[in-house]
């Protein structure tokens, strides 16, 4: 298959490409299908290019998928969406080698309609999306990659080259949905800086386990369903690990920071089946049979990892526009690809109407993205990344609150109970962290979350 | 005279689907595609309408989302698309739904190829019925096929690693190995005039039930039961003996060399029977 190229394709005047239509979308995830879904909905001919067999066929994601978005598009989505549970019960976990110290946390409100998240493969919801794209007027093509978009000889972006044997295409605006190492904002010079630098790597297995046996071990029932998010499960590189339950499947895996990764020399695999030994963890997937094996960039540099949203002809949606969402207690990917695509789709539709598609006419994009939760709860959460994946929050504080409940629960007869203070004067000593770092992160943490 | 026809035979499968080893259900999934063989084909039978200046006709028989494989005949190059509505109950009927079909809006083909067996237990049987009611030559489980002199030249494995060279007379059917060629990649223009496309169906007269062959409800293979009698014997050791045969005299192996294949099937059977597998 031809790989993408470095720049652009500089198109003479009057050359034209196989086809044109008013939009061509690049990649059929969540992003794409919603941008296509609104710009066929208000009545232009669009082009859907998915680079798999089929949309979803190489997308990966480690957790949940909150639709409520999905209400402008789709309503009622929740009766026909391809969905595994409905996750009723979210654990955070904080491990080291021996402990584990969990807020667990279960609602039934969220096991009815309207919702909050769920579990779902991609392969099916991704397909499910990109369907409802088609049924509102959208061409998909699949197997066909974007090699390089065309430019005008002023620069303007005029189409897509595919990989296809006469592979040009003609569009009025390309919206860029291709995920996270966006070949084609990059090429349109979007990014400022290197994105592998703010990118995580995140690896998963999918096991096996028979429904009954899920329901068991979770505590759930029907289609209630378990998402357990992790901190100091990756021995030592910043990240985290997750684990969450499908309807005859578990899903578990860590994301890491690939360039700690590297250094580390330890194969993400490892981390995986380190994960599944640990003993809070074990019990909880014995027995099952890995059915997948799964891995994948994932851009969590959160807002000022941005790149520049719009171009001359060009609007970049999704991961290639680093809109997942990675803030310790929110980690959120498809709800702001999805809304991100959204928006792209309306602002692409209203500057083909106003027939103005160049980097003016496409500034409505990043306006609805601001005035939505995709640019608001980026913006709010900016500091959230760094302080996250900083050392203390990966390496120090989890030791520390484990050794710190563990001392409140010790009883220590004949000894007196030592009281709170004392017990964490002694943790943070033992872990090496002072408490002028710890309230500073607390201040931290407050101004990012408050 | 207008253009000879090359025609090629898909199947629509299901790459993906997974089978319950218990209960042998089959979960079938939403993305069927063609199976290798098949691609193999349909490049075979295109490369052949070039080379033959023949029309290319892809055809299935299956419901409407079996359109999707001639479509993707249509984006490679293919001219035509026939998709033959039904459910075919064994090989010999697809061969006739696939045969009636054809003969009912072209002339028959210069040459059917087809792959070598569908993906979904597939036996292999449907080239060689189709050469039959098309009254053409046939060879089967091809791995290079070209043309020469008006008609074909093609190979095939033997055992050993040894190949057979055929020279093929038209008409003909050809079934080819998942192998040697890939499956051109379809330009962009053909993919977006094959979405648009419409797939002539073409419906049978009458619904077709082969008498000779007696269809049992599809479940898991399952060994027959045997009824054997408890071990005899006072002590354990003895009866796990007597139930497993262990340290008892056999009748050895014994080496057959039957003249010929009439006699082969008659040892067969003759074994089959000594052990009560015949009725």
């Amino acid at each position: 298959m031809t790989s993408p190229m470095s720049s652009p394709v500089r198109v003479a005047e009057g050359e034209r490409g196989v086809a044109s239509f008013d939009a061509v979308i690049v990649g059929a995830g969540p992003a794409g299908s919603a941008a296509a879904i609104e710009l066929a909905r208000a009545g232009r001919r669009v082009a859907l290019l998915e680079r798999g067999s089929f949309p979803g066929a190489k997308n990966v994601y480690g957790g949940v998928v909150y639709g409520r978005v999905l209400d402008e598009l789709i309503p009622n989505w929740w009766t026909e969406a391809p969905i595994q549970r409905w996750v009723t019960r979210r654990q955070t976990m904080l491990l080291t080698p021996g402990q584990a110290l969990t807020v667990d946390f279960r609602t039934e409100n969220w096991g009815k309609p309207p919702y909050n998240g769920a579990t779902t493969h991609r392969a099916d919801f991704d397909a499910w999306l990109a369907g409802k794209a088609e049924e509102a007027g959208a061409k998909l093509l699949t197997s066909t990659l974007v090699t390089a978009l065309r430019t005008d000889p002023g620069g303007r972006i005029v189409g897509v080259r595919t990989d296809r044997p006469d592979g040009d295409l003609d569009a009025g605006v390309v919206i860029a949905a291709d995920g996270v190492n966006s070949f084609l904002a990059k090429q349109a010079g979007l990014y400022a800086e290197d994105q592998l630098a703010n990118s995580t790597l995140g690896v998963k297995e999918t096991l096996a386990l028979p429904r009954e046996t899920i329901e068991e071990r979770f505590g759930v029932r029907g289609t209630d369903g378990v998402d357990i998010e992790m901190i100091g499960a990756t021995k030592g590189i910043p990240g985290g690990g997750f684990l969450y339950t499908n309807l005859d499947s578990l899903s578990i895996g860590v994301v890491v920071d690939l360039t700690e990764l590297g250094k580390a020399k330890v194969r993400p695999e490892e981390l995986i089946a380190e994960l599944k030994r640990h003993p809070s963890i074990a019990p909880l997937v014995r027995g099952g049979e890995i059915v997948e094996y799964a891995a994948h960039l994932i851009p969590e540099g959160g807002y000022h990892s941005m790149p520049t949203l719009t171009g001359n002809g060009l609007l970049i949606a999704g991961d290639a526009a680093a809109m997942c969402l990675a803030a310790g207690i929110w980690l959120e990917g498809v709800n702001f690809a999805i809304g991100s695509g959204m928006y792209a789709g309306r602002a692409a539709a209203a500057a083909l109407a106003a027939g103005d598609t160049s980097t003016r006419g496409l500034a409505g994009y990043r306006e609805r993205l601001a005035s939505s939760f995709v640019l608001a709860d980026h913006h709010k959460l900016r500091g959230a990344p760094g302080l996250l994946m900083s050392e203390r929050v990966q390496r120090k504080y989890p030791a520390m609150l484990c050794d710190l409940v563990e001392g409140v629960f010790q009883v220590t007869n004949p000894q007196p109970k030592p009281g709170f203070r004392k017990l964490l004067l002694r943790s943070a000593k033992r872990h090496g962290v002072r408490l002028r770092d710890l309230a500073r992160d607390a201040i931290s943490g407050i101004r990012s979350y408050g | 005279m207008g253009k000879a026809l090359v025609v090629v035979a898909l199947r629509q499968v299901d790459p993906f689907a997974t089978v319950d080893p218990l209960t042998g259900t089959v979960y079938a999934q939403p993305r069927g595609g063609l199976s290798t063989a098949d691609e193999c084909a349909l490049e075979h039978a295109l490369r052949m309408a070039e080379s033959l200046d023949a029309r290319c006709l892809a055809c299935t028989v299956g419901p409407q989302e079996a359109d999707e494989v001639l479509r993707t005949a249509l984006a490679a190059g293919a001219t035509e698309a026939l998709r033959v509505a039904g459910e075919p109950a064994s090989e010999g009927h697809t061969a006739r739904l696939l045969t009636e079909a054809i003969r009912a809006r072209y002339a028959d083909p210069a040459l059917l190829l087809c792959g070598d067996y569908s993906m979904d237990r597939g036996t292999g049987a449907t080239p060689a019925l189709l050469a039959a009611r098309f009254g053409a030559s046939q060879a089967l489980g091809l791995v290079e096929l070209t043309s020469h002199n008006g008609g074909l030249r093609a190979e095939r494995r033997l055992d050993c690693g040894r190949r057979e060279r055929l020279a093929i007379e038209l008409p003909a059917v050809c079934s080819v190995e998942p192998s040697t060629v890939r499956l051109r990649r379809a330009s962009l223009p053909g993919l977006l005039a094959a979405r648009e496309a419409e797939i002539p169906v073409a419906s049978p007269a009458e619904s077709f039930v082969d008498t000779r062959i007696r269809r049992r409800a599809r479940t898991a293979y399952r060994p027959r039961t045997r009824a054997i009698a408890a071990p005899a014997g006072a002590a354990p050791g003895q009866r796990v003996r007597a139930l497993t045969g262990a340290l008892t005299e056999h009748e050895p192996p014994r080496l057959v060399f039957p003249a010929n294949a009439a006699a082969a099937a008659s040892e067969l059977l003759d074994y089959l029977e000594q052990r009560g597998y015949l009725p």
